[in-house]
Parts: C-alpha cells; structure tokens; sequence
C-alpha cells in the first residue's frame, strides 16, 4: 500500500512540529543553563539547578504528548470537549484559582502557585485556565457551528463571558495581569475566526484600543509617587526607565542594554555579560536579551522566524483538520504561543510595560513549559488523526 | 453559578433548535476559519517582521552606547579589592606601622524587610545583629523602617575578622540548628527565628595601626582618608601606597563560571634604622624630665616647651633614634589624654597667642598642627655655645686658629670704633684669663671664640657653614623639613657684630637635625652624609626592591682637624662644662649650648648638649635640645640636657655593645645608683679595663636584645 500525497504532506507537518519543538527545547536548555549557572551558583551553589528543574518539567510534558497519543488519549481529548464535560472543566479551572486563596503559596508577593507537597514542584493554576478555555470554546464552536453565524453579540457573548469570569477570576485572586491578557487574547482571536459578523470584532477592537489610549495618556501626565498603583507605575517606568532605574526600571533598561551590545552576530554563545546576576531573573522572562546578546541580531531573527514556522505549521495542520473541535483546538494553541511569544519580546525590547510574560519552551519555568507541551500534545493528536483518516 | 448555568443551557437549547433550523454548511464554516486564521498568521507575520526590525535598530541606533553601558556598568558592579598599605619596620624588624584588614559592616535595609515578609524573621535578625556588634536594636529597626529601600548602610566600622566569622558562623549554627529540630520534631520550621543571613553584609578595608602607639610618632607621621601626613608616612606616601585590585565575574567558553582577580598591588614596606629600643629609651627619659620638671619654674607648664634628642650613626647619617617632647599617638592623632590638664592649658594658651586664636576649635586645630610638627626636623631655634664646635673647626680647618694658639680674656670684647663700637661680654664676666684652644672650647668661652672668628673672617666662616650644612636642607627622608635659608645670614646681612655672635651661636637659626650631622661630619673624619631613616624598601613578600646606601654630600673638614676637634670635644666633657653628660664607665665627647632668648617681655633660654661616644672611635652622634626649660635659670638649663644625655647613653651604649673603658667612681654609683659589681674585683685599677669589660659585658648581656647595633672594626 503506498502512501497518498496527502498523508505524506501530513507526516510532514507532523515530523515538521517535532523537530521544531525539539529544536525550542534544546536552544531552550541550553539558554537557561547559560544565563543560570551564575545565579544558580550564586544562589545555592548548584549551577545545574534551573537546568535540571527546566529538565524534569519539559520530561514531564513529553510523556503528557506520548498519552495524547494512545487511544486513551484520544478518548480523554474528546471527552474533555464534550458537551457535558466542558462546563465542568471551566468550573475545574475557576475552583482551582480560587483555591489558591488557600491553599497557594507567595512568591514574589504574589500567590500564583500550588506547592505539590514533599516535592519542590509547584503549579501554576493560570497554565490550566489557558488549556480549559482553548478546550471550552473549542468544543462550543463544534458543537455549534451555528454560533458563528449568531448576528450581533449573543453568540460573542456565550463565547466571550465564560473566558472574561476567568481570566477575571486570574486577575483579581492572583495578580497577574499577563495571564489575564493572554486568556482573553487567545479567546478574542477564537471568536474572530468563528464569528462571522466583522463589525462586532471592529466595534471590540474599537473599544480596546479607545480604553488603552485614555489610560496611556493619562498615565504619561501622571506625577510619579509611590501612592500610585504598581501597574500604573510599571507603565511610568516602561515609559521612561532610566528615571526609575531603582523601582523596576533597571531589568528592562538592563535588558535593552544586552540587546544592544549583541550586535549583528553577538558576543558568543556563553560570553554575555549581563547575565552575570546583572538582569534581575534573566532566566525567566528576560531570556532574549541574553539571545540577544550572545547571538546577536542574526540568534535573535532566527529564533523569532523558528516560532513563526511553528505557528505556520500548525496552521497548516489546522487548515488540514476537518473535524471543528480538532481545528479550534490546533488553532487555540497556535494563538496562544503566538501572542505570548510576541508579548514577551515586546516587553523586552521595551514595546510594552513589563508584565512577566515567558518566551515558550525557551524562558525557565516548569509549570509554563509543562502545560505548554500538553497542549502541543493535543495538536500532535490531531496530526495522527489526519494521518489515519488519509490511509 | 448554578443559575448562570441553567441560563446558558436555556440559550443553549434556543441554539440547538437554531441550528435546527439553519443548517451550517461545515465546508463554508471551515473555509471562513481557515481563512481569518490564515489572516491572523499574516498579522503575526508581520508582528514578528516588526520585532526583528526593532531588535535590529535596537543594536544600530544603541549599540554602541549600550556597549559602553554594560562595560562601565561592569566595572561598576565588580568588587574592588583593596590594596595593602606598606608596612614600617625598625632596623630588627620589629613593626612600627602596618595594615590590618578589617570590615565595614553594610545593612540591607530591603533584604531585611523581604526577610520580614517571608519569615517574619525580623526581630530575631535585628537582635542577632545588635547583640553581636554591640549595636543599638531600636536604631536599627528605626533605620530600616524610615529607609526600606536602601541597601547600602554602613552601620559599624572596624569590625575585626574574627568578629565577622563569629557572626557569619553563630547564624549559620543557629539557622542549622533551627532547621535540626525542625525536621526531627515535625512541628515545623520557627521562621521567626530563623535569621537572615543577607541581612548584613562586610566590606573589607585597612586600618592603619601603630602597634607601640605613641612610639616614634614624630618620625612615622600618620595617615587619613588613606594619605600619609608628616613624617615617613608623608614622605614615602607613593611608597607605601599601592593600587586596588578589582574581581571581575565571567563565563568560559565551556559555561563555567570564572572569577578574574586582578589583584590589589600592596604597597613597599619601609625597614628604617631606628632602633625600637633606643628610640623608647630616648622618649621615657624625654618623658620623665619634663614630667619631673612640671612646674619647677613656671606652674602649670611642663618641663619643657619642646624637647628633642636625635641619635645618628655617625659614619652612615643613619638615623637611629629621634624623639621630642609634646610627642603624639599616631593611631589617634587629635588625642590629648596622655597630657594632663595644666599642660593642655598651656599649650592651648600657647596656641591661642601665638597664631592669634580665640575660637575653641581653631584652637583644637592648632594644638594638633603643633603636636604633629616634628620638633627634630621642623622647628627652628638659635643653637647657642654648639655652634662654637663649628667655628672651631673651621678655623682650625683654614688654617686660622692653631692647636698652639693662646687667647686672653678679660671678660669681654670690644669691636668697632667710636660710636659703632660694639661690646660683646663673655658668660664669665670676670674672664676667663688665658686659655688654649682646647680651654676656650672646654669653658666655652665666648671671646676667645669671637677672637677665632676674627680671624677666619666673615667669607671663610659662611663658606664653613653652608658647607656644615647650615640653611641648607639636610633632605632627611621626613615630612617637611624646615627650610632655614633665611634664617642663617650672607654676605649681605652678615656684618661685624653678626660674625661675632655666630662664632658663638647666637643670631641665626637652625633644626636639631642639620645640626647633629653638621656634628656627625666634625666626628667621623670630616665627611658630611645626608641623614636618613629608612635603609630599605621591600614588597610584601620581603624582597628588597631599594637599597639606600650612606650617601655623601661633601666633605667638610679633614680627618686631622676632625682628631683635633674629638680631641677638644672629649676635654669639654672631661673637665669642660659638658661632665654631667658623662655616662658611668664610658668616655665621650661633646659640647653644651645655651641660647638666650628675650621676648615678649621675658628671658628664655635653649639648652642643649651635643655629644658622641665612645670617644676612641666615635660611632654616633647624640643631641639633646630643651627648649625653653622651665628652670629658673640657663645653669640649671644646661645642666639637665647634659644630664638627659647622661642618661639616655647610660642605657643606649650597653645596649649597643660598646665597651666600658673608664672606673665608675663612687659618686657616680651614688648619684645614678649603679650596683656595685667592681668591687667583687679585688684589684680595680687603670690597667684592669679588660675585666672591667667582662663585668660590663655581662651586664650589657641582660639589656640587649637583639645584637650589635654598630659592629665595630676589628671585633
């Protein structure tokens, strides 16, 4: 039995995805391990110790895609889409951030984790909101295909409010902005390729952007003090950071700094120097700048065309689905690595305020990259089902 | 919940029925999908486009300025690592100065309080810190309650190292103990008690420290803000300074974290030729007399104005000791607390009338400013009859004055015609009658001296004194020798009656030091060296990186006029007016000197005795000076610095080794209290020196402790 075309082109995209994730992971790896071994070794004398947890996690995930892919898996992925089970997968993830008022546990002044207890594991509840939203409007735009013709706001709404609870619920319990941002992202861009009706997306787009330019100006007339609220002050210091080097102005300036001292091919893999416990947390959220700076503008292109290729990929893969909740999941996933990836190299190179934002499967953080390896895992699912459906 | 619930099912039922009713067309729905979706990777597309375009013009636009940024920032965030400031050795090695690495103690006032915020550990912390580096609890909390951002405040000074380790260590037991019983009891951690231990942290710097204090203060200057002042420290500050080291942190090519040192460079140490125990046997005598002669003359001011004594090697201008009197303690150098409270008056009062001060701590300034000014090399007085030493010698140098020569004198001497005579009286008003050379220098008196200088002549006489030395810079290795250039007379200013009154010492001016090795030269055969105190320079690892050799600067007299002058100079302390000076079994030589002042309405005086011993084979030289003495009159002046010289060489001459060749008389055992050993000797006579060696040997034995000072030909 030889092969169609179309299958082939499937394996393709399949090997296609496997290859570049692999290749994030490594680059990942290596990146974290780079830009940790001196505050690893600073801190606790252990240089491996961000690269061994980042390691564990990312392990952890594969095994989470090689399940996705047994007839279990499937089972388990229809399920959790299911009319019956989607609701309770919103309701799972909102009872899982509001628990966190519990049982959470403070990092940073900020309760985002759960501890698994004996272990140095922590979760992050925010990563699940995500994949429960993707899976929930997923299974609601199959379901009911006819919500995309829904004129007006009834269908947006019924796509729209569930999301908007949660990532409110995100917002209020753990302060984390970012991730808010990201839910109602992904959640906006779903309901834009589901909807039909432009004008409801123009009239939102319209209102996000007449709110956001209010508040800008507001904040740029604004005297700064430390009455005002930290996120206000965070745009002040994103808006003039040399000004407020010693309150949250010094790790995006730092950050710029790397990225301008890269050059076109960057000082070397190894060599930077604003790593050396300079940048506040560089393993985390301000890991391009070390890219930046140890592999220069052509490191960094790179990496941003290699997530665009994973984008593209899977939005191939979407294109080739034809099951809906298969597409809408592909392409869930597709939108949200793409709007944390662009927010994050936003924020670094100073386009944005800084919001804590991770760059997937590169910055540190075994929560992130766990869930974020579920997903993938989801998509590669629905790469082997076009496969067999081909035979 | 429940009812939001049952509302979307409502509406989802309505949906159901919707799409009843409209059939969607999977192909079209998934066609408009593919479509915006495809639009939507086009708009990333386009993001990332922007992004790339940003990082890039980033690097274009900033990346030079950057570049610098983090190197600069680099240097900043890097520690410097102190150097090491030089040492000060005496001639034995013992140490006079050196550095101690101690630490500033830095308060993280940010630290402290995320310490708070996590374990609540803030109380514990603090108490930790108090009670360790005996500091104020209350201070500290309000400090970091007023100040939670800074992270840099230096809360004590001086802590010693081993204060650091007991500190770092005693929290690192604590914590480790806490963690113990935490995990055996399972009742959980006592956070609260748990200490942080970045709460505070050290910044290591030296100290400079004296470690015999006071002790040769004058000579060793001392230092602030890291610069010397007076002294060695002044002099030799390029020397002694070194350059701060800094660590820098990095990456290798194989991600191992490297540290680069580029180490501190230390300073040179400084070995000097004092000795530390001659040096302390000339200041406890200086101490003693003026103690003891607080008040004799004058209440309420010490024995004397200021006191010197030098001790040079004469054949190397080496200089061994050099003490004076108000003395101060280089550790602390605005200390007063050795003095008692009449002598801070009176210096206080000193310091007021003379620079003209009213307020208190201009006063307090001036004080400081003359204490730290070393009396040996930078104040300047009249050396009075020592100076006869030098015209003596040159007239016998010029040829002027024979050894065979008679003066006559009748008490004074009259010069000049007419109106401009001028009379000028000897000391002894009576006169001295006839005398030889050798009498005039041993009565010191002052007309035959005049009648000498008449016939050297004013040319030759200030030829033989610029070449002694005198107005000229000795250029000792100190601090801030006087300059006494215009304090001497030339040709110009120098007329009968000046020639005259400097053939006996009156009527210029000059520093101890020119004068003792202006001395130094008429003793050792005529050559004059430059004096100097340190001998070598070496890096901390003890190699020499400098030698400095006797240097001669000229040679003065000849070696016949210098026996000749040896000669003259024992007689004065033989029979002269200089046998007070004589030491218990040695035999020197000298000269005594008097100076009168008159000013400000009353009549001081400058006493003082310039001698060298031994006497067969002179190897150094000794100066006394007390400035105006607070005696009631110049004979009892005179008569204490011989007898401080007296007493200073009965203690420094048995140190050093040198032989005992005279009879200790009884009245010397009497008067300076002097066991009788000799008499276990049945027969003590003349020719009986060799055992009188062995007893003073023995004796010496005990005084010294670190070997021969001066070695001594043929030994």
């Amino acid at each position: 039995m030889s092969k169609s075309p179309v299958k082939k082109r499937d394996i393709s995209l399949m090997l296609s995805l496997a290859l570049i994730t692999l290749g994030l992971l490594i680059w990942g790896l290596f990146m974290i391990f780079s830009s940790s071994a001196y505050n690893g070794g600073a801190e606790s004398a252990d240089t491996f110790h961000y690269l061994r947890t980042q390691l564990i996690a990312e392990f952890a995930g594969i095994i989470v895609i090689m399940i996705f892919l047994t007839p279990a898996g499937k089972w388990m992925f229809e399920f959790i889409g299911s009319n019956k089970f989607r609701i309770l997968l919103l309701m799972a993830a909102a009872v899982s951030v509001i628990m966190l008022k519990f049982f959470g546990i403070s990092v940073n002044g900020a309760i985002r984790w759960y501890k698994i207890p004996g272990t140095s594991i922590s979760v992050q509840p925010a990563e699940f909101v995500k994949i429960a939203v993707i899976i929930y409007l997923a299974g609601m735009v199959a379901d009911y295909p006819i919500l995309g013709r829904v004129g007006r706001f009834k269908g947006y709404l019924t796509l729209f409010v569930p999301p908007l609870i949660l990532a409110g619920l995100v917002y209020v319990i753990t302060d984390n902005l970012s991730s808010a941002i990201i839910i109602m992202g992904i959640t906006m861009l779903m309901i834009f390729v589901t909807i039909k009706d432009i004008k409801v997306h123009a009239a939102l787009a319209g209102i996000v952007a007449v709110l956001l330019t209010w508040y800008l100006s507001r904040v740029s007339q604004m005297e700064y003090s430390a009455d005002i609220g930290y996120r206000t002050r965070r745009i002040m210091v994103w808006l003039n950071p040399e000004a407020h080097l010693r309150d949250g102005g010094f790790q995006p300036l730092q950050a710029l700094y790397a990225i301008g001292s890269g050059g076109l091919t960057g000082k070397g893999i190894g060599r930077s120097i604003q790593k050396l416990g300079t940048i506040p947390e560089v393993h985390n959220d301000m890991i391009f700048s070390v890219i930046c700076e140890e592999t220069g503008l052509i490191g960094a292109a790179l990496l941003i065309l290699v997530f665009f290729a994973m984008i593209f990929v899977m939005y191939l893969i979407a294109a080739r689905t034809v099951d809906i909740y298969g597409k809408m999941v592909v392409l869930g996933v597709m939108f949200h690595i793409a709007i944390q990836v662009s927010l994050n190299i936003m924020v670094v190179t100073g386009l944005m305020p800084n919001t804590g934002v991770g760059l997937p499967f590169i910055s540190y953080g075994g929560s992130s990259v766990l869930f974020l390896l579920a997903e993938l895992g989801m998509v590669f699912l629905v790469v082997k089902e076009n496969i067999t459906r081909h035979v | 919940m429940a009812e939001r619930r049952k509302g979307e099912e409502h509406f989802l039922l309505n949906l159901k029925k919707l799409a009843g009713s409209h059939r969607v067309d999977p192909g079209k729905f998934s066609k408009r999908v593919n479509g915006r979706a495809g639009f939507l990777v086009t708009v990333f597309a386009v993001l990332f486009i922007i992004l790339i375009v940003k990082v890039g013009s980033i690097m274009i636009e900033k990346g030079d300025d950057y570049k610098m940024q983090v190197l600069s920032q680099q240097q900043y965030s890097s520690t410097e690592i102190p150097y090491k400031r030089g040492a000060i050795l005496d001639r034995n090695g013992a140490v006079l100065a050196q550095s101690e690495k101690v630490y500033k103690l830095i308060l993280d006032s940010k630290l402290v309080l995320e310490g708070e915020k996590k374990n609540g550990n803030m109380d514990a912390t603090i108490t930790e810190i108090a009670d360790k580096f005996d500091l104020d609890k209350k201070y500290l909390r309000d400090y970091i309650n007023e100040n939670p951002t800074d992270q840099y405040k230096v809360i004590k000074r001086e802590v010693s190292y081993n204060e650091k380790i007991s500190y770092e260590e005693g929290i690192k037991n604590k914590n480790k103990e806490l963690r113990r019983s935490a995990s055996e009891n399972e009742g959980g951690l006592d956070k609260k008690s748990l200490i942080n231990d970045s709460a505070v942290s050290f910044e290591s710097y030296y100290k400079r420290v004296y470690p015999a204090g006071a002790l040769a203060g004058d000579v060793l200057g001392y230092v602030s803000d890291s610069k010397g002042r007076y002294g060695l420290e002044g002099f030799y500050d390029d020397e002694l300074t070194g350059r701060n080291g800094r660590e820098y942190g990095y990456l290798t090519d194989d991600n191992a974290l490297e540290r680069t040192v580029i180490s501190a460079v230390d300073g040179y140490n400084l070995v000097t030729s004092i000795d530390s125990y001659i040096q302390k046997v000339c200041e406890d005598k200086i101490r003693k007399y003026n103690e003891e002669h607080a008040n004799e003359f004058r209440e309420g001011e010490p024995g004397s104005e200021n006191t010197g004594v030098i001790i040079e090697n004469v054949n190397t201008g080496e200089i061994i000791a050099m003490a004076s009197y108000p003395y101060y303690d280089p550790n602390n150098p605005k200390d007063l607390s050795m003095y008692d409270d009449a002598t801070v008056s009176s210096m206080r009062a000193a310091a007021a009338e003379e620079y003209s001060l009213s307020e208190n701590e201009a006063i307090d300034d001036a004080v400081s400013a003359e204490l730290w000014k070393n009396f040996c090399t930078q104040q300047s007085y009249e050396p009075g009859s020592v100076g006869k030493t030098f015209t003596l010698a040159a007239g016998l140098d010029t040829g002027a004055v024979h050894d065979s020569d008679i003066y006559e004198c009748g008490g004074h001497l009259t010069f000049g015609e007419g109106a401009r005579a001028v009379t000028i009286h000897c000391h002894n008003r009576y006169g001295d009658g006839t005398l030889t050379v050798k009498q005039a220098l041993e009565k010191s008196c002052n007309v035959a001296l005049m009648k000498m200088g008449q016939k050297i002549g004013k040319e030759d006489f200030l030829k033989y004194s610029r070449n002694f030395g005198f107005g000229l810079k000795t250029n000792i290795d100190l601090e801030g020798e006087m300059v006494t250039s215009s304090l001497v007379f030339n040709e110009r200013t120098m007329g009968t009656t000046e020639l005259m009154t400097s053939t006996f010492g009156q009527g210029y001016n000059v520093t101890m030091i020119e004068t003792v090795n202006a001395f130094s030269s008429i003793v050792n055969g005529g050559t004059l060296y430059k004096p100097h105190v340190v001998s070598r320079l070496e890096d901390q690892g003890g190699n020499v990186v400098k030698t400095i050799k006797p240097e001669v600067v000229r040679r003065v007299i000849s070696e016949e006029v210098s026996k000749q002058m040896i000669e003259y100079c024992i007689g004065v302390v033989d029979e002269g007016t200089g046998t007070r000076a004589k030491p218990a079994g040695y035999r020197i030589g000298g000269k005594t000197g008097t100076a009168e002042y008159s000013g400000k309405g009353k009549v001081d005086y400058t006493v003082s005795f310039m001698g060298f011993a031994p006497a067969d084979d002179p190897q150094i030289a000794i100066y006394v000076v007390i400035d105006r003495p607070n005696t009631s009159s110049q004979e009892y002046g005179t008569r204490y610095a011989c007898l401080l010289c007296r007493d200073i060489l009965n203690e420094v001459l048995p140190y050093m080794h040198v032989p005992k060749t005279e009879i200790i008389s009884d009245e010397e055992r009497a008067e300076q209290d002097i066991p009788d050993t000799a008499s276990l000797y049945p027969s003590v006579s003349q020719d009986s020196v060799s055992e009188d060696e062995a007893v003073s040997g023995n004796a010496s034995l005990s005084a010294d402790e670190a070997g021969p000072l001066i070695e001594r030909a043929g030994e």
